[in-house]
């Protein structure tokens, strides 16, 4: 798995790209852990995340609960359809805020 | 002519993205699309990730054995079997908690929740020290 940090305005985009599963969850976790001190404002990217697993999701549900306790903002954007689907499934779509586009997530935590 | 794919995996998640190297390459040849390629290589892969990281106390390596078959009359098989401890995914695998607030969902639960929704048919039993998991998807047209 690869992941590309962009600041954009004071909002750092990350992107991870290929597969986020049981393998390679944990040091995303890592990486993602290091961008929520503060009061992070963050977008996460999934254009180019092919695959998730309930290990993935895990590591995304963790990083909203601490983005929420250190009052920040986060929101995810360009989800592939299956992946979408499967937000969908594990009702997680009531409870992150997921914009169809990287510009309107960026919009959305500018505002 | 039915389509078959039998592997064995070690446990290890570095085996994981082989997994869903062997369900990719059954979907190209059985003409299945991207979402049911994803659907099936998510369940098996959270059923295949619980036994790699707690089917095993003995710290020793163990072999998975998996049979996937694709029969023309659009039904995907999988039949997964393992000498790890005793486990029962259906009964013994905690619930998800699809609903509520942010602060109320657990982490945790939801691949077991995967495969209840996105299997037609789960089948457990323990036979011979091994659990072996008996999985059916009926692969409508899309």
């Amino acid at each position: 798995m690869e992941v590309t940090e962009t600041q954009v305005d004071g909002t750092l985009v990350i992107a991870p790209r290929g597969r986020l599963d049981s393998n390679t969850a944990p040091e995303f976790e890592q990486r993602l852990l290091q961008s929520l001190t503060g009061k992070p404002r963050l977008v996460l990217d999934l254009a180019g995340l092919d695959y998730i697993s309930s290990a993935g999701l895990r590591v995304l549900l963790m990083a909203a609960k601490k983005v929420k306790q250190g009052q920040g903002r986060l929101a995810l954007c360009e989800l592939q359809a299956p992946i979408r689907e499967i937000f969908e499934i594990s009702g997680f779509l009531s409870i992150l805020d997921v914009r169809a586009t990287r510009a309107e997530a960026l919009a959305e935590l500018a505002a | 002519m039915a389509l078959e794919q039998t592997f064995t995996l070690v446990n290890d998640l570095s085996e994981i993205p082989r997994l869903a190297e062997k369900v990719e390459a059954l979907g190209e040849q059985g003409h299945l699309t991207a979402r049911q390629v994803y659907q099936i290589n998510l369940v098996l892969d959270e059923l295949l990730t619980n036994v790699m990281s707690y089917g095993y106390t003995d710290g020793q390596r163990h072999t998975i054995d998996i049979h996937l078959n694709l029969e023309p009359a659009a039904r995907l098989t999988a039949v997964l079997s393992d000498d790890g401890r005793p486990f029962n995914p259906l009964e013994q695998a905690p619930h998800a908690v699809l609903e509520g607030e942010l602060d109320e969902r657990p982490i945790g639960g939801l691949g077991i929740h995967f495969v209840r929704t996105l299997m037609d048919e789960v089948h457990y039993q323990r036979r011979d020290g091994r659990n072996i998991l008996t999985l059916a998807k009926n692969l409508d047209p899309e």
